[in-house]
């Protein structure tokens, strides 16, 4: 019966001019989306991979030095385009993608996507998830709200009932119909990527893509179930197919545009946080407590070539079989990177906590939940972010540390002499490795278990609410 | 023989109005009992009764023996509803229509079977192909007179079907509905056309307030007489 009623929806979906032209729209959309987006993470990938390799090749070919002057002269880390992120940009248009790194300073993650364009990235990029996320919805509501409505209003709900079937089973029915129905507009655009996946170039994000292509596609379908089931029982439970689609219309509103800007307000209102300048300032301030490597004056510079001599036995600084330069910079970059890493955690916990707010948001709004889900899945969210920014500062750390150690290991008088460009070829480059998906998978628990909670409770509860409908 | 069709005591209200008053009736097997009665008097309620789409306040509906609250879905295997106005669905064909209720209603068949009922109801072979958007509602009411035999179901459920025909149109229905009689299917029918009830009838019910008020079989009367009897009861 549930298949029969699913044919019938189904067919009757495909031969309505209006949801075929409305179809045809989003396919195209979506089609287009998927390749313009691919183009563009070739275009930034191509570029980054380049910029990455120049720098790189600088920094090896750099002539002979002294390793301090290397510390300074610094290298830059770009954050490779994670493999989805053609479907769904996330925050990678607002977070940066290169890293400046050098000796003593912290440096954010600069010239992200939108810094680099016109205004009009205000009004956001037509991605692939925006088409999922936002418009699909919309063609299932316009596609379901009449569902149970329209039969009631031509009299052929009685019919289907008079042959047997219960209001549950034509729900099912519907269910099953319009999904098929709208796997005829998604299911396309996911081959496409899938195959543009397959055939480019093994991306930054790792083996796990296919993994994650497949969760995201199916994180997707849960979504778009949620949809379809919500729309279909609003239909049963309205006196009219105006009132349904009213009532969807106000629910799409309130689940896409106001409820997960809401959230982020009230996050940022809850926990703010403290602004880039405002951050340099503090860890300033505090790494003004630590060694200054470069002030010979420094009261605990001067303590820490005393232990050096009480450690060496020794009066003299000549008599060092290290350099006190290089081991006061150690102990100052240590010392600075500790001050630097509490403030960024302190940072990043707002931040989280913000994000938190949304998450928890996502067991109100599948909207929400399908959001996180998308965006960490594509490896373009906060956490994804924030890993590139810690492995690029565990980097630049042990690099200026190395550097300061070649430094020590100098001995008395270094800053009188350089070492061999060869040295600066031995030391390994920054290459960054994405997170594996399990990583991901640990914070993108809730979300999933939401769209999964929707899913399970609407089938559950709304399919009871459908059995004590109107039949006409 | 067994009764098909029975309502026992059968009640229903709703709140400030009675709309079915303790309605006793049996129909046989083959029997045709059309309903009669003004708009508002029940015959409608009695109908969604019989087809379980309202639970009764007092007393019970049974259809083969089996009452309908009790077994809502069972008894829909015995009977076929049409109503009024048969809107199908406009994007499919007669043909993917038909094939929907009887699949629905349990029944697989080939193409040229769905066929052999839709011409056997009446319905213009080269139309059975068509979208049902395009048919009048004549031809609407022929494939839901073909649905109802290709369920075979033993008792036909009618509410005001040839309101709007046109008088050929109706008077082929009448030439179905008298097919399906004489094949053992009972047909209960509520209509505003005394003069149908009486071409195609073997009892008929003059139903008034919710309630039935007189229940003659046709033979004993003409259609003017029923006509006058009808007035008499509406006074």
């Amino acid at each position: 019966m549930v298949r029969s009623i699913a044919h019938k929806e189904f067919l009757g979906t495909l031969r309505d001019r209006r949801f075929a032209a409305l179809s045809l729209l989003l396919l195209a959309l979506l089609l287009a989306a998927t390749l313009v987006g691919r183009r563009g993470y070739a275009t930034l990938q191509a570029e980054r991979t380049l910029a990455q390799r120049q720098v790189n090749e600088q920094f090896h070919h750099q002539p002979g030095r002294h390793p301090h002057r290397v510390a300074h002269y610094g290298t830059f880390a770009f954050r490779p385009r994670a493999a989805l992120s053609f479907l769904d940009g996330g925050l990678d248009a607002f977070t940066g993608a290169v890293v400046y790194l050098e000796a003593h300073q912290q440096n954010s993650v600069n010239f992200s996507p939108a810094q680099q364009a016109g205004s009009l990235i205000r009004f956001g990029e037509l991605s692939v998830a925006f088409v999922l996320q936002t418009l699909v919805p919309l063609l299932l509501i316009f596609l379901c709200f009449g569902a149970f409505t329209e039969e009631r209003e031509a009299g052929t709900l009685r019919l289907l009932l008079s042959q047997g079937t219960t209001l549950r089973q034509v729900a099912w029915g519907k269910i099953v119909g319009y999904g098929w129905a709208a796997a005829l507009v998604v299911v396309p655009a996911l081959g496409l990527a899938g195959g543009l996946l397959l055939s480019g170039e093994a991306a930054a994000g790792g083996t796990d893509r296919w993994s994650r292509l497949a969760l995201f596609g199916l994180g997707y379908a849960v979504y778009f179930f949620v949809v379809i089931v919500g729309a279909v029982v609003v239909s049963a439970r309205a006196s009219q197919s105006r009132a349904a689609l009213v009532t969807l219309l106000g629910c799409w509103m309130l689940g896409c545009l106001i409820l997960p800007k809401a959230t982020t307000n009230l996050g940022a209102g809850l926990f703010p946080a403290v602004t880039k300048a405002q951050l340099d300032a503090a860890v300033h301030e505090e790494a003004q407590h630590g060694i200054n490597g470069h002030d010979p004056q420094d009261q605990r510079a001067a303590a820490l070539k005393a232990a050096l001599f009480k450690q060496y036995g020794v009066t003299d600084e000549k008599d060092l079989p290290v350099s006190v330069a290089g081991v006061t910079m150690a102990e100052g970059e240590a010392y600075s990177s500790r001050v630097y890493q509490q403030h960024f955690a302190a940072l990043t916990r707002t931040y989280e906590r913000q994000n938190a707010l949304s998450t928890w948001a996502s067991l109100l709004n599948p909207y929400q939940a399908i959001r996180l889900l998308s965006m960490g899945l594509a490896g373009t969210d906060f956490a994804h972010y924030v890993h590139f920014q810690q492995a690029a500062e565990a980097y630049r750390y042990r690099l200026v540390q190395h550097l300061n150690g070649l430094q020590a290991r100098m001995g008395y008088g270094d800053k009188e002499r350089r070492l061999d460009a060869a040295t600066w070829r031995a030391i390994p480059v920054f290459g960054y490795q994405a997170p594996p998906l399990g990583w991901a998978l640990g914070y993108l628990a809730l979300p999933a278990l939401a769209l999964l909670a929707w899913a399970l409770g609407l089938s559950w509860l709304g399919l009871r609410l459908v059995d004590k409908s109107a039949t006409g | 023989m067994p009764p098909i069709l029975e309502a026992r005591n059968l009640r229903k209200e709703y709140p400030g109005k009675l709309a079915l008053k303790n309605l006793n009736l049996q129909l046989a097997p083959g029997e045709v009992f059309c309903l009669l009665g003004q708009n508002g008097a029940g015959k409608s309620t009695t109908i969604n009764l019989f087809l379980g789409f309202i639970a009764p306040t007092a007393g019970a509906a049974f259809i083969n023996g089996l009452e309908v609250a009790r077994y809502p879905l069972e008894i829909k295997r015995h009977l076929a509803y049409i109503p009024e106005n048969v809107l199908l669905y406009p994007h499919l064909t007669g043909l993917e229509n038909l094939a929907l209720l009887s699949s629905l209603a349990g029944f697989k068949y080939s193409e040229s079977e769905l066929r052999a009922y839709l011409t056997r109801a009446g319905l213009p072979p080269e139309a059975a192909g068509r979208r049902v958007g395009t048919y009048s509602k004549g031809m609407r009411q022929k494939v839901g007179i073909a649905s109802a035999v290709a369920k075979r179901a033993q008792v036909l459920l009618l509410d005001e079907p040839t309101s709007g025909l046109d008088p050929k149109a109706s008077n082929e229905f009448s030439e179905l509905l008298q097919q399906l009689s004489s094949q053992g299917t009972a047909v209960f029918m509520a209509t505003h056309d005394i003069f149908r009830a009486k071409e195609v009838g073997t009892r008929v019910g003059i139903m008034r307030e919710g309630e039935l008020v007189d229940v003659r079989p046709t033979t004993t009367l003409n259609a003017n007489e029923l006509e006058q009897l009808y007035l008499k009861h509406m006074q």
